[in-house]
């Protein structure tokens, strides 16, 4: 076999010098550097962006560019494909033409191929490899999974069952970071009770005091003046000497309160003049309605309609009917009537006819220009806002509260958009609301209301709303003093809040949870095939389950509530191919580097380095 | 913890010194001085990364601080082994390996700098960190870039000692290889061995993550910049170790060719530091689930 390798190697030298070319180490290192500078570009360059993106952020002419040369997807485009293929080509024919078959050439054939065999198995897994997730209910069971490109539904011939969904915690950790900022120092510091603690390079200290491991901030209401600052009442609503709802409204700020159920909006409205008091008492105002814009893009048309359900807006000059066909106060309650949403997440629910079919769009008012990326939408060019008032209410009947600066104070009451009475009111008087058999009664009056925020242990077996009974893990609290040049301050501190600043704006601690909080995440699946339990395994990150080729991995999550299991579902038919190919990669660099010097003087004793090594293996090796 | 951890930088510091006064004075006596200093700061930070690793219940190479302490351990120890070998295995002469001890425990120093600045506090392994893979990766890796940081060290020598004995090439070349004029610029000869001391950790450290990262994410390869760019600083030394073979079939001269690959050594080992610690720096580091949290 060896002696095979001369005349071979002769004939092929005195072939065609492309042949020549496609063997020769100049192409490897060409192709090499190539694939090195494709690969810094395509970290630096942001890959699989949307079109715009690209025009936007480097520019018309660059953007485009980038585009046409595939420098938008550099690892899936066509001419980083072929560099693949050439380095395969060039790998394949020179390990042929370099065939000898000696001991010391084991390494050089085997990482050249094994780098083949990888490359070929990433190819197999790209063509006929599956990838794709798919969430498993709690005690549900699955025989599908969304493919990743396209979220199309791919058939499992089995059924997949999650029994069980369990997610182990770690205690939390808390730390202390100070901050000088004239120095942009930070440190750690450890929040135990214990000594002083000088920060090194500056001249503030800290000092843990005390400790609660379970604290909370009580928000307690108080008067801070007898000016009305900010003037707040705190309102009672009766049914049979019963108190069905209570709480402050405050004229500045959040001064209305919606009772859906008896179709009554209760308003406090405040009054520095005669005239203010009578437009706000006396007078029915017509609140702000929702409104809907409509825009399409590169057309100047813009539209703004009032948002009536079941209305039919033709879009003059383009093929579009916008239908309005809901109105939600709050999008995560949209499926209960309106009356009993309260304005939280408003949106308008629309339907655009036109050319391609129907779109149906929920547009928010908090979010404007929302798109679904679930839902890819039909129209692009159609831009919608909604707009809808914070304290807009259906309720037909209202209750106004109004108190003037200088001491008027009375109650009207309207119903169906009509003033009915006007009573004057006194702190402490129940008032019965019309025939409603409703009472109300103002209980506290504060000119200038404020809260004053206080840390408080706290006591009893509060559950905290995350977590389930007995696992309440509570929010620890410390009590710091801080040293520094100013003298010294100190103050409770609850875990997980803003950072607090001592007076000379300098010098800042924060108090928060540090470290992951999830230890591990855990399914236990059932694999039902024909009818029969096939497998069962728990499966956790690190740890998947593997069944008639497929594999499934513990990827994520439900973040609220943990009713269901993330699987990551792939297939990979060349991952044996690609693993064999990683072996012999180890296996063959190995060889070459720390057991080919050794071989290579126990074989040889005696003997030239010239008569049993090439030139290039000389080169390559350094020998002198 | 953080004053042992002060202690071994300053020991490194003085490791740093002691080598440069053993390669002005070359005498017999400061060959152990020198030596022994560096192994003390090695013993040091040896009690450095056991202490984590027992109070942080991992292995103790998971986060920023960690790595920081644990690579400038493997820098020592490389190095040190390194030494060891040259003097007893190959017998030659520790000026061989001149200022490189020097150089080595600079960069144990800067990492160990780094560490002080760094948030220490010992922080839970999230899941698809939990996996022994993670071990074997991460420790191929520290080995592999100490033995290419040797590398590195050598090619900067290397180029100084062109430097200063410029125009004196051809003489250097014909003179026998025994000679002291030849000695001092064998180090393109050392990082050559270092780097193929280095690279088989490299692919291995490659390959493991590649197999960890199918374990914990499903996808043995997906273009994240941490993967990308560990294959970019492969792709470097590839490069470096396939270069010599065609040198010599150009027009550039023989003597000039160590310096050219010198110069890819010097490019090399930052794309390396900039892999293990400037990934949060690019772009497309947002969406990455790979990069140690700052
Ligand atoms: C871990 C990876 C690699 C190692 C360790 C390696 C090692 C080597 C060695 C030791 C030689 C000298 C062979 C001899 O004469 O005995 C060589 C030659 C060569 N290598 Fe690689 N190589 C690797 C990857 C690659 C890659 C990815 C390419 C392709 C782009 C490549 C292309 C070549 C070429 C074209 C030759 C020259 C063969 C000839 O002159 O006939 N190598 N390689």
């Amino acid at each position: 076999m060896t002696k095979v390798a001369k005349p071979q190697g002769k004939k092929i030298k005195n072939d065609s010098k492309s042949w020549q070319f496609l063997c020769s180490v100049k192409l490897a290192v060409i192709i090499i550097i190539i694939l090195a500078v494709a690969c810094i570009l395509g970290t630096v360059i942001l890959q699989m962006r949307p079109p715009e993106d690209y025009v936007s952020r480097y520019g018309e002419v660059f953007g485009k560019l980038f585009l046409a040369i595939q420098f938008t997807d550099i690892f899936h485009s066509y001419w980083f494909a072929f560099l693949l293929v050439l380095l395969c080509v060039n790998l394949g024919c020179c390990t042929i033409k370099r065939w000898r078959n000696t001991v010391l050439q084991i390494g050089f054939l085997v990482t050249h191929i094994s780098i083949i065999m990888i490359l070929v198995g990433c190819v197999i897994d790209m063509m006929l490899g599956e990838k794709g997730g798919v969430n498993v209910y709690e005690g549900k069971s699955v025989d599908y999974y969304l493919n990743r490109a396209d979220y199309s539904k791919v058939p499992l011939d089995f059924q997949v069952y999650c029994d069980d969904f369990i997610i182990e915690r770690h205690p939390p950790k808390y730390r202390l970071l100070t901050f000088v900022k004239n120095k942009e120092l930070e440190k750690f510091i450890p929040p135990k009770v214990g000594n002083k603690i000088k920060i090194p390079g500056s001249n503030y200290a800290v000092t843990v005091k005390d400790h609660y491991p379970d604290a909370e901030y009580s928000h307690e209401p108080i008067n801070t003046s007898n000016e009305p600052g900010n003037p707040a009442i705190y309102v009672q609503m009766l049914e049979s000497n019963h108190v069905t709802a209570e709480g402050w409204l405050l004229a500045k700020d959040r001064n209305w309160y919606n009772d859906a159920k008896r179709d009554l909006k209760i308003e406090y409205l405040w009054a520095d003049t005669d005239e203010d008091y009578e437009r706000l008492a006396k007078t029915v105002g017509k609140g702000t309605k929702p409104k809907l814009d409509i825009v399409i893009e590169g057309k100047n048309i813009s539209k703004s309609v009032p948002v009536e359900v079941g209305k039919s807006i033709p879009i003059d000059g383009t093929d579009y009917v916008v239908e309005i066909k809901q109105l939600a106060l709050d999008y995560a309650k949209r499926d209960v009537p309106l009356k009993e949403q309260s304005s939280d997440n408003p949106a308008v629910r629309v339907e655009i006819s036109g050319p391609q079919g129907v779109e149906t769009r929920w547009t928010f008012s908090k979010y404007p220009d929302y798109k679904d990326k679930a839902h890819q939408a039909k129209y692009k060019d159609v831009k919608l806002t909604c707009y809808v008032p914070e304290d807009f209410s259906e309720s037909a009947n209202g209750l106004k509260i109004v108190q003037s600066k200088d001491g008027k104070q009375t109650l009207s009451y309207i119903k169906a958009g009509k003033l009915i009475n006007i009573t004057d009111w006194e702190i402490d008087k129940r008032y019965d609301i019309e025939k409603t058999g409703l009472q109300m009664r103002i209980l506290k009056y504060f000119p200038s209301h404020s809260v004053k925020r206080e840390v408080v242990e706290r006591s009893g077996n509060h559950e905290g709303h995350n977590h389930g009974p007995g696992e309440h893990v509570g929010t620890p609290a410390i009590f710091v003093e801080i040293e520094g040049p100013r003298g010294t301050v100190s103050d409770w501190m609850l875990a997980n809040n803003p950072p607090k600043w001592y007076p000379d704006k300098n010098f800042a601690l924060l108090y928060e949870q540090s470290g992951m909080a999830v230890k591990d995440y855990k399914s236990i699946l059932r694999v039902v095939d024909g009818g029969k339990t096939v497998v069962t395994k728990t499966i956790e990150v690190n740890d998947p389950l593997k069944y008639k080729g497929y594999v499934f991995y513990q990827s994520s999550y439900d973040p609220e509530g943990e009713r269901y299991t993330g699987l990551q579902v792939t297939r990979n038919p060349g991952i044996a191919v690609v693993y064999t190919g990683f072996i012999l990669l180890c296996v063959g660099v190995v060889f070459i580097f720390y057991v080919k010097p050794f071989l290579r003087r126990k074989l040889k004793k005696g003997q030239k380095v010239e008569d049993y090594y090439s030139a290039d293996e000389i080169a390559a090796e350094h020998i002198e | 913890m953080d004053f042992t951890l002060n202690i071994t930088f300053y020991v490194y510091i003085a490791a740093i010194v002691a080598y440069v006064v053993r390669e002005i004075w070359r005498t017999k006596a400061l060959r152990w001085v020198a030596f022994g200093v560096f192994s003390g700061a090695l013993v040091l930070n040896t009690i450095l990364v056991m202490t984590r690793w027992y109070e942080a219940n991992h292995a103790p190479m998971s986060d920023k601080y960690e790595s920081f302490v644990f690579f400038a351990w493997t820098i020592a120890l490389v190095y040190l082994i390194m030494e060891l070998v040259t003097i007893f295995i190959a017998r030659v002469h520790e000026s061989r390996l001149g200022i490189i001890g020097a150089l080595q425990s600079l960069l144990s120093a800067w990492m160990l700098y780094s560490a002080i600045n760094t948030d220490s506090t010992i922080k839970e392994l999230p899941p698809a960190l939990q996996s022994n893979w993670l071990v074997v990766h991460v420790i191929n890796y520290f080995i592999s870039y100490s033995a290419l940081s040797i590398s590195f060290s050598a090619a900067i020598i290397y180029l100084i000692y062109r430097a200063i004995y410029r125009g004196r090439a051809q003489e250097i070349v014909m003179s026998g290889s025994n000679s002291q004029l030849r000695k001092d610029v064998t180090f393109d000869k050392l990082a050559y061995i270092s780097v193929t001391i280095g690279f088989p950790f490299l692919t291995v450290g490659l390959i493991t993550g590649s197999i960890w990262a199918k374990g914990a994410w499903g996808t043995y390869w997906g273009w994240d910049p941490k993967e990308t760019w560990s294959l970019i600083s492969w792709l470097v030394y590839l490069a470096y170790l396939h270069l010599p073979m065609i040198l010599p079939k150009t027009k550039i001269k023989k003597t000039i060719a160590p310096i050219i690959l010198s110069i890819v050594l010097l490019v090399a080992f930052p794309v390396v530091l900039f892999t293990f610690m400037g990934m949060h720096k690019l772009p497309s580091a947002v969406d990455s689930d790979h990069i140690y949290a700052e």
